[in-house]
């Protein structure tokens, strides 16, 4: 399990936090997955043998957001 | 009755989008279990199209209509309830004026904020938007996947009690001064009852309006919102008695014959006689908009007509150093101009629609400006003393 925080452009209501948090029932091996739209960030704890942050970063921007950063916890 | 109506046309015109900038946010939250529900049924069904971002967050959905009525109605339902406790409350206990001025002040300055966080000023304005807690969030989220969305939106339309928007505290405050729980209980229906509208078109349209058209829309909104922002913190100035506002500064602007028609002192030579209400009874007829004023046993007397649209005239001259009867007369007035406060006397009283009061002011010294306002601080005037 890792702990990585995403540093998320385009959020631009409270309501899209839940749209990013909704990327776990997407994505397999997501343990737990919170935004917060006041700091523009997305906390995601995953197993790095199911999923990588290559492909949240993927879903992040399928969603119509950009990442600009990723950093470890 | 005429309250309720102005009620209605105030929700109707600036309640419904100032409330929307604040609990928008609760709104869509409770249309994204649709949309995400439609995400989802995209996302599985067997020709993707994912060409130009297929997932846009705001995708129009044919079934948003009902979850925006339910999240209406329960808004309805809960500030309906809110007006009948506000009016119980008013019955026990009243607001003090400054202690609304306060309330306003933080109203505008929250309205403000938001409006800049609309406008996407700086990310620090973030924090004025409401953040449903994460594990609310995750509840409204199985809740639209396991298909009981209806209670989402009657969820978190009874939340949006939590977060009333500026012209929604300054219709509070109104419902505590009807100090009748089910007086309380009907202002605060019509009042939401008008919002409603705007609420329901917005959202209904925004999804449909094309991401473009939206942000443009959403552009609108904050600057109505800020506008409505600084006129609410403008009217927390007046409340509070502050001789600087802009509404004071725009009044300044104005032609005012009021200023010269007021209160002229009348003679000592005029015999002193003692005003009663019934003496003013007889002479109300067709006065013409003028302070008068009576000297009685060395008193100074100013009279005020109590209009719909405020105070006439708004500013009076009084005489410096003696006693001061201010004379109030209302003539079939419904607007919040009944609701006069004086800050610097903590005076605060709803006046009778039509009628007249007195109020007894202590000598004051040369030059003090006593301004007084509305009880929502949109009408103003001042009592000059010379």
């Amino acid at each position: 399990m890792v702990k990585k925080t995403f540093k998320i452009d385009g959020m631009e209501c409270p309501n899209c936090a839940m749209r990013l948090e909704s990327i776990e029932d997407r994505l397999d091996g997501i343990r737990d997955i919170e935004a917060n739209y006041h700091k523009g960030l997305l906390v995601v704890e995953y197993d790095e043998k199911k999923v990588s942050d290559a492909v949240i970063s993927e879903e992040v921007a399928r969603l119509g957001y950009r990442v600009t950063g990723v950093a470890a916890r | 009755m005429p309250n309720l109506l102005i009620a209605f046309i105030t929700g109707l015109t600036t309640g419904g989008l100032s409330c929307l900038a604040v609990q928008g946010g609760l709104l869509a939250s409770s249309l994204a279990g649709q949309i995400e529900k439609d995400l989802q049924a995209s996302a599985n069904t067997p020709q993707r199209k994912r060409k130009r971002g297929a997932l846009q967050p705001n995708r129009p959905h044919p079934q948003l209509a009902l979850p925006i009525v339910l999240f209406l109605a329960a808004k309805l339902a809960a500030y309906t309830v809110l007006g009948y406790f506000l009016g119980l409350l008013g019955s026990v206990f009243q607001l003090t004026p400054l202690a609304r001025a306060v309330l306003q002040f933080a109203i505008g300055i929250f309205m403000v904020g938001s409006a800049l966080r609309m406008l996407n000023v700086h990310p620090i304005f973030r924090y004025f938007a409401f953040e449903p807690p994460a594990f609310l969030r995750k509840r409204i989220r199985r809740a639209a996947v396991n298909g009981t969305s209806y209670f989402t939106p009657l969820f978190l339309g009874f939340l949006t009690v939590l977060i009333p928007c500026g012209v929604t505290q300054a219709m509070m405050a109104v419902a505590i001064s009807t100090a009748d729980p089910l007086s309380g209980a009907a202002l605060m229906f019509a009042f939401t009852l008008g919002t409603s509208p705007v609420f329901f078109a917005v959202a209904y349209f925004a999804t449909r309006l094309g991401a473009k058209l939206e942000k443009n829309f959403m552009r609108f909104a904050a600057i109505v919102v800020l506008a409505l922002g600084i006129v609410t913190i403008d009217t927390g100035l007046n409340l509070a008695g502050s001789p600087v506002s802009l509404t004071r500064a725009f009044n300044a602007l104005l032609p005012q014959p009021a200023v010269a028609q007021s209160a002229p002192s009348s003679s000592a030579a005029e015999p002193p006689g003692v005003v009663s209400a019934l003496d003013v009874l007889g002479s109300e007829d067709e006065q013409p908009a003028v302070a008068t004023s009576d000297i009685a046993l060395g008193e100074d007397v100013v009279t005020i007509e109590v209009k719909n649209y405020g105070y006439e005239p708004s500013r009076v001259k009084a005489k410096a150093g003696v006693p001061l009867r201010l004379r109030l007369v209302t003539n079939k007035t419904y607007s919040c101009s009944l609701a006069l406060v004086i800050p610097a006397l903590n005076f605060a009283q709803v006046l009778e629609p039509t009628g007249e009061v007195f109020i007894d002011i202590p000598p004051q010294k040369q030059g003090t400006r006593m301004p007084f306002a509305c009880s929502m601080g949109m009408f103003t005037g001042d009592i000059v003393f010379e």
